[in-house]
């Protein structure tokens, strides 16, 4: 007899596409596209895009206009703010000056 | 003057009420966690006036690495942790020990956004230094204060209170206001709508307050 567990969401397995946007004078990235676990933060988003343009700070918003807490899950942003099968997340720099 | 500038991420003083009663309306409605915010009619001038004032949402926990971990042992439903006592002694200690927030929304005249103006409380009523509040702050909020030149804590004296309060300066808030409100394709009405709520979602990361996503879209 099986203990009773929640069931796993079919959605949160999946995987997500997100199309990675600059915006001011960020650098763009040569591929803006990737796909990612729904299950995952989007904090794995923040952290990919500082890797990838080698910056501390970034500001990271999506096309609903609001700046997701890292904490958000990916899933969440794309089943209500996503759009055409992908969720647009925009970059632009906010670099402390000197 | 009515109307959002996007050109430079400001608002009026009557746009900021509109958006902070929808703000709280919808924040009161959908997040029950939460207490309520309420916006309290003040004037600089000494009239009271039904369109100036600022919202007040006032002794909260925040989402701090102090009060993560209290939160966490407190949730405990299922632990099957040999180390934990009797729960009840647990939680009574750790409540006891919880930091609460007074978070004010106010409106700049100079600048023509809102402001966050916050107090920290130990549990016996002693402010919390800033010193104190930025050491609990989730590291990614201490990371946005340090490296983004948008968001800095100052001491500021609160507008209508007289008494310093912490506050995050409004100088870059119109720049980035800008980026947020132009990856939309709302209407310039929905956009002053959800100003404050878009606001919020950079502000409320810098002091670790959670929005919930309902919030964002537009009701």
């Amino acid at each position: 007899m099986s203990s009773p567990r929640a069931t796993e969401s079919p959605t949160s397995d999946r995987k997500v596409v997100v199309h990675l946007r600059a915006t001011g004078d960020a650098p763009i990235l040569k591929q803006s596209k990737f796909k990612i676990a729904g299950s995952d933060k989007f904090l794995k988003v923040i952290e990919f895009l500082r890797r990838q343009l080698h910056r501390d700070t970034l500001f990271v918003y999506v096309n609903s206009a609001f700046s997701p807490n890292p904490d958000e899950l990916v899933i969440d942003l794309y089943n209500n703010f996503g759009f055409d099968g992908k969720l647009v997340v925009n970059y632009a720099s906010s670099m402390a000056w000197g | 003057m009515r109307g959002v500038c996007t050109r430079s991420g400001s608002l009026s003083a009557a746009d900021f009420y509109a958006s902070a009663i929808y703000f709280s309306q919808r924040w009161n409605e959908t997040n029950s966690d939460f207490p309520n915010w309420v916006w309290i009619p003040c004037s600089r001038l000494g009239a009271i006036s039904e369109d100036e004032g600022y919202l007040v949402l006032e002794k909260i926990k925040l989402q701090t690495e102090r009060n993560d971990s209290n939160l966490e042992l407190n949730n405990c439903d299922s632990c099957a942790n040999d180390e934990l006592t009797d729960e009840a002694t647990l939680v009574d200690v750790h409540s006891h020990d919880a930091h609460l927030y007074d978070l004010h929304i106010a409106y700049s005249f100079t600048y023509k956004v809102p402001v966050l103006y916050f107090r920290g409380y130990k549990s016996d009523g002693c402010h919390l230094s800033l010193d104190e509040i930025k050491e609990e702050l989730p590291s990614h909020s201490v990371e946005i204060l340090q490296k983004s030149k948008w968001t800095f804590m100052t001491q500021e004296e609160h507008p209508y209170l007289n008494t310093p309060w912490y506050t995050l300066h409004p100088c870059g808030t119109g720049d980035w206001m800008k980026l947020l409100l132009s990856s939309t394709s709302y209407g310039d009405k929905a956009s002053l709508i959800q100003y404050l709520p878009a606001w919020l979602s950079v502000i409320g990361q810098t002091v670790g307050l959670r929005v919930p996503l309902e919030l964002y879209s537009p009701s």
